[in-house]
């Protein structure tokens, strides 16, 4: 045990575990990543990079591994919708996507070794987490898309709506910030 | 002169930034303020914001996942 602390603190030492692991990547650095990582997966998908409506999938599959239908909903009507529903989870692109941002940003964490489990300060945090996830999550499948599927993808692709979801959801910010300020400080 | 701890322990961004900015107004020039975060965004931007204040600053990682940024109310 001994010779394997001192082998661990001598790695977390170098410049190289500094780098790669321990301090944040620059803007920049984030940036490109993302820029060339998304036109990977539009290459290699034929699909934009989205996140949120994934999650509406989950959803439905959830739903439907306890007994449920979401053929009559409106939302999944479409015949791409009920081709991914149906196709099942391990055949699509979009849950291994977030299956890998999840495991990443967990890998990352534990490769700097700054994992920690947060204790909850409040019930104003539960009240708000619960109201601004449901308000994130029902307003991301109303505009079709969140700040990556809608903004990102949109804006990447040189469509107008990526620019007007822009304008609004930085609307958005500046009431939440207010909201945040009264509730919150 | 004196020292304060701010405990900004579970609290998300921007929470712990306007905190600061709260906090630091109440004090006296060379007053040290010691705050406590255990969320990464926040290791970032306190930091940017003391030093583009002009504040003295350090940060100091106490514990897997736990900081600490000293910062003195230096002018």
């Amino acid at each position: 045990m001994e010779g394997s602390k001192k082998f661990f603190d001598k790695i977390t030492q170098t410049e190289f575990y500094q780098m790669w692991f321990k301090n944040a990547y620059s803007y920049v650095t984030g940036a490109v990543l993302l820029s060339i990582l998304q036109i990977a997966t539009l290459a290699s998908t034929g699909e934009p990079w989205g996140v949120s409506g994934v999650f509406a999938n989950w959803g439905a599959w959830i739903y439907e591994a306890f007994g449920g239908s979401v053929d009559k909903w409106y939302y999944f009507s479409s015949q791409g919708a009920q081709n991914t529903l149906n196709s099942g989870i391990l055949n699509d692109p979009g849950s291994y996507r977030n299956m890998g941002i999840i495991v990443g940003a967990l890998l990352a964490t534990l490769f700097a070794s700054q994992f920690k489990i947060k204790k909850i300060k409040n019930k104003k945090q539960i009240v708000a987490a619960t109201i601004g996830g449901l308000l994130m999550g029902y307003g991301a499948r109303l505009s079709f898309g969140c700040n990556i599927g809608a903004l990102y993808g949109g804006i990447a692709s040189l469509s107008l709506s990526g620019w007007v979801f822009a304008v609004f959801m930085f609307v958005g910010a500046v009431a939440g910030s207010k909201l945040l300020v009264k509730y919150f400080m | 002169m004196k020292e304060v701890i701010l405990d900004c322990m579970g609290e998300a961004c921007p929470v712990p930034l306007i905190k600061c900015q709260n906090k630091i107004a109440e004090l006296e020039i060379g007053d040290v303020m010691i705050v406590q975060i255990d969320h990464s965004c926040a290791m970032k931007n306190v930091p940017e914001w003391a030093n583009k204040e002009g504040y003295n600053c350090e940060l100091e990682e106490v514990d897997d996942g736990e900081w600490e940024v000293i910062i003195e109310k230096s002018r």
